[in-house]
């Protein structure tokens, strides 16, 4: 079983932007949300989280041990979608699955069938064989959640998942990743939409100006006002992190 | 390692970037050289003073002796784009994001991406040298002579340089996140090298070695060949090492 482990993991840019101090742990089986608004230091957080950038305080541990300590082994048990997918355009939806399967450490033999199963499970198998630069934004961000999860990574990184995706999409990713956590994955996602988080996370944690502001109870029956109000109580200084 | 010269081998063997520029670097530097060769044969009065002693020669040696100056300059930018593009596209297409946190390290990652290059741009001076010969012989020039031979392998040899004096555009690229800044380099680096040869500095400036070589062999020693692996190495390590610590923080 691997957990995701933020300690005072501290990132400042110019102007003060960034993350400050924020402790947080994705554990193994779960499915754990960051909530909050654009610029909150969601995005910023998840980089930390993947060594896209280094902290200039505190530490980042998956499995226990420090990022920066990490050997092949490990990392081929992550997966992310960070920003654009790793699709090339140049190449068909069945290659650069079968190229992201390699890069994250799946054996040569193995390959083939993993990016067949991946085709299966994200319903792409109309588009396996036509390049990344013809595919619509929805079928694009389905190609990136398969390279992501396809080698069954044991910590999942999504930052927006949901971004592009139809109705359709929405759910075959929601079904997705309840199943891999329910196998024991450790999964970190970042949404705009409270209401999709609320059904499938098991923890919701609220971020607002590069700071831990609080938690969402999944089950609210309000969560949207929840959240608001949490944000405003954080804007107003009344809440300590 | 050997996971993402895989990796980059399929991405550079599909792409219309590198197809092209092999197409315009093989058939446009021969096809060009042969025009030139023909009309210096002819007699163009404003041709023969642009290949100054070149244009007194005929037969094999103005052909390889054309194509060789052509190919220092413009193999030059035609390698450049396309080592930019290898290496800038990750940044300009925002791919690099899904290189990190994987079992094959950035590091060996920036490796391949110039081993590949390095291999292409090898296979398309060769396939230049051949083109060379091939048409030598299509134009009647007869069986080349163990001096023919040893200008269509300095050909060989000017073009591996060139391939190598484009690392740096990998470094720019890295450096400057994304195509241009390595092309710009490119261009800067062909400037400078007709800056030097003009001003006399002489094969000492890595850039124009392998350019003064194509025009007089006699006047560039081995040592002076040898700074330009010098230089790509070590830009090969800058390149590698701006990978290795490559944070997306801007």
């Amino acid at each position: 079983m691997t957990d995701l482990e933020c300690r005072r993991v501290t990132r400042e840019f110019p102007g003060g932007a960034g993350v400050h101090g924020i402790d947080i742990t994705v554990a193994a089986g779960k499915i754990h949300a960051l909530v909050g608004l654009n610029g909150a230091g969601k995005t910023t957080l998840m980089r930390l989280m993947l060594g896209m950038l280094r902290p200039d305080h505190g530490e980042v541990f998956i499995g226990g041990r420090p990022i920066t300590q990490l050997g092949a082994g490990t990392w081929s048990r992550v997966g992310h979608v960070v920003g654009h997918p790793l699709a090339y355009p140049e190449l068909k939806v069945r290659a650069n699955l079968a190229l992201a399967a390699r890069l994250h450490g799946v054996a040569p033999g193995r390959t083939h069938d993993i990016a067949e199963e991946a085709l299966t499970e994200f319903v792409l198998k109309p588009y396996a064989d036509k390049r990344i630069r013809v595919l619509s934004s929805g079928n694009l961000q389905r190609v990136g959640l398969a390279i992501a999860l396809q080698h069954r990574p044991d910590v999942v990184v999504l930052d927006e998942p949901t971004n592009a995706l139809d109705p359709s999409g929405v759910l075959l990713l929601r079904e997705v990743l309840l199943r891999r956590a329910a196998e024991g994955t450790a999964v970190l996602v970042s949404s705009h939409h409270l209401d999709e988080v609320a059904r499938i996370a098991d923890r919701i944690t609220m971020v607002n100006r590069g700071r831990v502001v609080g938690e969402l109870d999944p089950g609210s029956p309000d969560i949207e006002r929840a959240f608001f109000a949490g944000i405003l109580s954080d804007d107003e200084g009344t809440v300590t992190p | 390692m050997i996971t993402a010269v895989l990796a980059e081998s399929a991405k550079a063997m599909v792409s219309t970037v590198v197809r092209s520029a092999t197409v315009l670097l093989v058939v446009g530097i021969a096809t060009l050289s042969t025009a030139m060769s023909l009309a210096a044969g002819a007699g163009n009065a404003q041709l023969s003073a642009k290949l100054g002693p070149l244009a007194e020669e005929e037969g094999w040696p103005l052909l390889t002796g054309v194509v060789s100056m052509i190919t220092a300059p413009a193999g030059l930018l035609g390698f450049g784009v396309v080592l930019s593009w290898i290496v800038g596209r990750e940044f300009s297409e925002a791919t690099v994001s899904g290189l990190f946190a994987l079992p094959v390290s950035r590091r060996s990652i920036a490796a391949a991406k110039l081993t590949v290059f390095w291999a292409w741009s090898a296979a398309t001076a060769t396939a230049l040298t051949v083109t060379c010969a091939l048409l030598g012989l299509a134009l009647g020039y007869g069986t080349p002579s163990d001096a023919d031979l040893l200008a269509l392998s300095r050909l060989l040899g000017v073009g591996v340089l060139t391939g190598l004096l484009a690392v740096p555009t990998a470094w720019a690229a890295t450096l400057g996140r994304g195509l241009l800044p390595g092309i710009a380099l490119a261009v800067m680096m062909i400037a400078l090298g007709q800056i030097f040869v003009v001003a006399g500095t002489g094969a000492w400036f890595p850039i124009a070695a392998p350019a003064l070589w194509a025009m007089s062999p006699r006047d560039v020693s081995l040592l002076q060949l040898l700074l330009v692996p010098t230089v790509a190495l070590l830009f090969a390590a800058l390149t590698t090492r701006a990978w290795h610590r490559l944070e997306l923080d801007r």
